[in-house]
């Protein structure tokens, strides 16, 4: 074991990367290994390692220092996105990279806009609700003490009191209004629909240890320089390191290898010099987002799963999803300016729930967004057609606009998958080709949530209204189940067909809600964490599968987050 | 090698080299850079004073292609020292192979992409006008364009029997605004703050500017009197089906 110095490392403009980091050698056995250190991946380093187990957890991006790597500028922020090659298409190609996959430790964490709703308890149960879909394994009550749990840590600024879904309130206080915010609480308060301002979104109201509150910049989906935005890079890494973990970046995971008693004994990965190495490890979480993930497992096909480690169901891959993303602009002849406040501050709830009087399934939130200027160009060259002198004219105009998103629950599609291309990337790896379709009930949800919205943005007294249709974040591709003929892995994140191979991360979710992922899939990796530290050594000896609840530890938790925060409403 | 694109329409005020157009008079985020960070400071300011050198286009495809762009993103109205370099940028990518992080499945790699899409355009203006595209009038140019940004080539030409030309369009035309609407020069002519770190903006609500910005000074604007590219009618939707947006998340 050798030790790294990062003095002088930034995590935010107030915190700095413990230093020394533990550092473990290849020939090293380490207990699990942890394919990305994002969303899940950083919550389940800080979580086993706190247990005190041996954890390396490689990161294919960099282990980003933020005043060093990171700008206030929307072109300069590049690199934050998974930009090698994945190939896209079916009837609705998504666009993938800047849209929905972050690269380096942190990973999407680094860029999301950082809305932080829960689902709702009706989302775990679409299909016995809506015949359309399919059920989890769990219920929302389950996962409910890990939501609070989460909404303290990283922590979640909003409402004190949230009325949709199981309701609630917010352990630090919204934030000001910005003028996106303001038309949208004006447009839906006209047509008399409830809304919420300031939250809920992972941005601190309030300073928070070692980190500051939000300065109104702009630039969250840029990475946060402030540290004000919560990433797991800045909220459970550094407790990750504190405690002995090894967060190994730029080293690229190429196969997971499977030892002949049928269990995973490593990964094989390859570091920035094109080097290969061999992690050993006793277990072995993937977490790297629903591309990265069945990307990998297929990859590592070998004699027994020739169609792809834990694929016996032939659902890896399949029944990936991502959100209708549909941007209303409305243009306004006040002056808006909506670079000002967090693209995520203000959102309603109304429609997210099944209505009989609809002709489909399930429903959408509604929420502000904030594109910066390179990004608005393009929305309106979308939206409008705008090209040449009419693009100058209408980018002239850009502080007279304000952009709301539908944000709309597409189902699980057995034919919207994540398959292998031909093609390699950098390190000689087939990259992934994504296929994706919207179906009859999806593009009725979109075209009623398009309308809705635009409805908000002429309530709220815009004098045009025009739309783009996009889609945001990626969540399926390795479906949590109970029936291991339908399904990857059991309710734990543990796949069905290797006793010590567990895949934890947004690609586990059976159906999506119109939530945004992030909080659920950091309250997913709490709850696997405290499952594995239950188990203990069980994981790494036994091929027995323990189905009993683990019961919430609340001795694990990041510094500064315990029993921090306002006394809950509900 | 600029061209300009007069007469302007004979109503509205004068639009023509102007160091600043838009309606922020006086606003400049550069004037602020000794309040960002100094990661932020070099990056926008090396945008500013190091235009990359072309190294991938030919010096035929960078005349070719500075035309087209022209009137993608036309800066006739801008003074000749206050131009904003946009094919550069496209060539550093292409150079670079800077990829996006996704391909379409009907399309070629961005670098052959490039290459078809100028040789398709190239061809079209010597099939409709006998005559290389850099050579053709404005209107001219911009009645190619604009068959392409209509999804229907006039002329047709073999090369969008292979690549969708609305794909095309699109890749062309974000590398447009990504890198004009990227440098602080159109900032100032839209008003937009720039970067704010450490100092922020306290000002969030009814758009109201922070002291070190400008309100806006509204004035009209007439573009070329025979240009095409001004939207028809204020918000109508586009004539083709438009594919999704490359961009950021939410």
């Amino acid at each position: 074991m050798s030790m790294l110095n990062h003095h002088g490392h930034r995590l935010g403009s107030m915190q700095t990367l413990p230093a020394p980091m533990r550092k473990y050698a290849d020939r090293e056995t380490v207990d699990y290994c942890i394919v990305g250190a994002g969303s899940a991946g950083g919550v389940l380093a800080q979580r086993l390692a706190r247990a005190g187990f041996r954890i390396v957890a490689l990161e294919a991006g960099p282990f980003w220092d933020t005043e060093k790597d990171w700008v206030s500028d929307e072109r300069g922020s590049h690199e934050l996105y998974w930009n090698d090659l994945r190939i896209t298409g079916g009837k609705d190609p998504l666009a993938l990279g800047a849209n929905n996959s972050g690269k380096g430790v942190g990973g999407g964490s680094v860029h999301w806009a950082a809305f932080a709703p829960r689902f709702h308890p009706s989302d775990f149960r679409v299909y016995s609700e809506d015949s359309v879909g399919a059920d989890w394994p769990i219920s929302y009550w389950d996962l409910k003490p890990y939501y609070e749990l989460l909404e303290q840590e990283i922590p979640v600024a909003g409402p004190a009191w949230f009325p949709w879904g199981d309701p609630h309130g917010y352990p630090y206080g919204p934030h000001p209004l910005g003028g996106v915010g303001d038309v949208l609480v004006r447009g839906c308060a006209k047509l008399g629909l409830r809304s919420v301002a300031g939250g809920p979104v992972a941005i601190l109201s309030a300073s928070h240890g070692d980190r500051p509150h939000c300065i109104y910049r702009g630039f969250c989906i840029q990475g946060c320089k402030v540290g004000a935005k919560a990433s797991t890079l800045i909220t459970h890494v550094p407790d990750a390191i504190d405690h002995g973990a090894e967060i190994r970046a730029l080293s690229m995971a190429a196969r997971i290898s499977l030892h002949d008693d049928g269990r995973v004994d490593g990964v094989l990965y390859i570091d920035r010099d094109g080097n290969e190495h061999f992690q050993r490890a006793r277990a072995v979480i993937v977490s790297g987002y629903a591309i990265e993930t069945p990307r990998l497992l297929l990859n590592s096909a070998c004699s027994g799963h020739r169609h792809g480690l834990a694929n016996s169901s032939g659902t890896l891959g399949q029944y990936l999803m991502a959100q209708a993303g549909n941007v209303v602009a409305g243009r306004f002849d006040e002056l808006i300016r909506l670079y000002k406040a967090p693209p995520a501050h203000a959102l309603s709830e109304e429609f997210y729930e099944t209505d009989k009087r609809r002709d489909f399934a399930r429903g959408f939130a509604i929420q502000t967004v904030g594109p910066l200027p390179a990004a608005f160009a393009k929305q309106m060259m979308n939206a409008m057609g705008a090209w040449g002198w009419g693009l100058r004219r209408v980018m002239m105009d850009m502080n007279h606009w304000a952009t709301i998103g539908v944000l709309g629950e597409i189902l699980p599609w057995e034919d919207n998958r994540v398959e292998l291309a031909e093609e390699k990337d950098q390190y000689g790896l087939r990259v992934a080709k994504v296929t994706f379709n919207l179906h009859d009930n999806d593009k009725k949800l979109i075209e009623f949530g398009k309308k809705r919205v635009m409805e908000v943005m002429w309530a709220a007294g815009a004098e045009q209204v025009v739309q783009e249709s996009r889609y945001a974040h990626l969540v399926g591709a390795a479906r949590m189940g109970s029936d291991p003929a339908t399904s990857v892995v059991d309710k734990f994140g543990r796949t069905h067909d290797i006793p010590n191979l567990f895949v934890c991360d947004g690609s586990i979710l059976p159906t999506q809600g119109s939530a945004n992922p992030g909080l659920t899939i950091q309250a997913l990796a709490a709850r696997t964490a405290d499952y594995l530290i239950k188990q203990g050594d069980a994981i790494f000896f036994s091929n027995r599968r323990d189905q009993c609840e683990p019961g919430i530890r609340y001795d694990l938790s990041p510094p500064y987050t315990n029993f921090k925060g306002n006394p809950r409403v509900a | 090698m600029k061209q300009k694109s007069y007469p302007l329409r004979p109503t509205g005020g004068e639009i023509r080299d102007l160091a600043q157009p838009g309606y922020y008079s006086g606003f400049s985020t550069l004037a602020q850079k000794k309040k960002w960070d100094e990661t932020t400071r070099q990056v926008v300011t090396e945008r500013v004073e190091k235009v990359p050198p072309l190294r991938f286009f030919s010096s035929g495809e960078a005349e070719l292609l500075t035309a087209i762009v022209s009137r993608v993103i036309p800066q006739d109205d801008r003074a000749a020292d206050r131009m904003i370099p946009v094919h550069p940028a496209i060539d550093e990518r292409l150079f670079k192979n800077e990829l996006n992080g996704f391909r379409y499945e009907d399309m070629p790699p961005d670098r052959e992409a490039y290459r078809l899409g100028l040789k398709a355009i190239d061809e079209m203006a010597q099939k409709r006008f006998h005559e290389p595209f850099v050579s053709l009038t404005v209107h001219r140019q911009e009645l190619i364009l604009k068959s392409l940004h209509d999804g229907k080539p006039d002329p047709a030409h073999r090369i969008w029997q292979r690549m969708p030309v609305h794909r095309f369009w699109t890749l062309l035309a974000e590398d447009c605004v990504t890198a004009y609407y990227s440098h602080p020069w159109a900032w100032d002519e839209i008003g937009f703050g720039g970067p704010a770190y450490p100092r922020g903006y306290m000002r969030l609500e009814n758009g109201l500017p922070e002291p070190w910005e400008v309100d806006e000074q509204r004035y009209d604007w007439n573009a070329p009197v025979d240009s095409l590219s001004e939207l028809d009618e204020q918000g109508a939707p586009p004539e083709q089906v438009l594919p999704q947006a490359h961009g950021s998340s939410s």
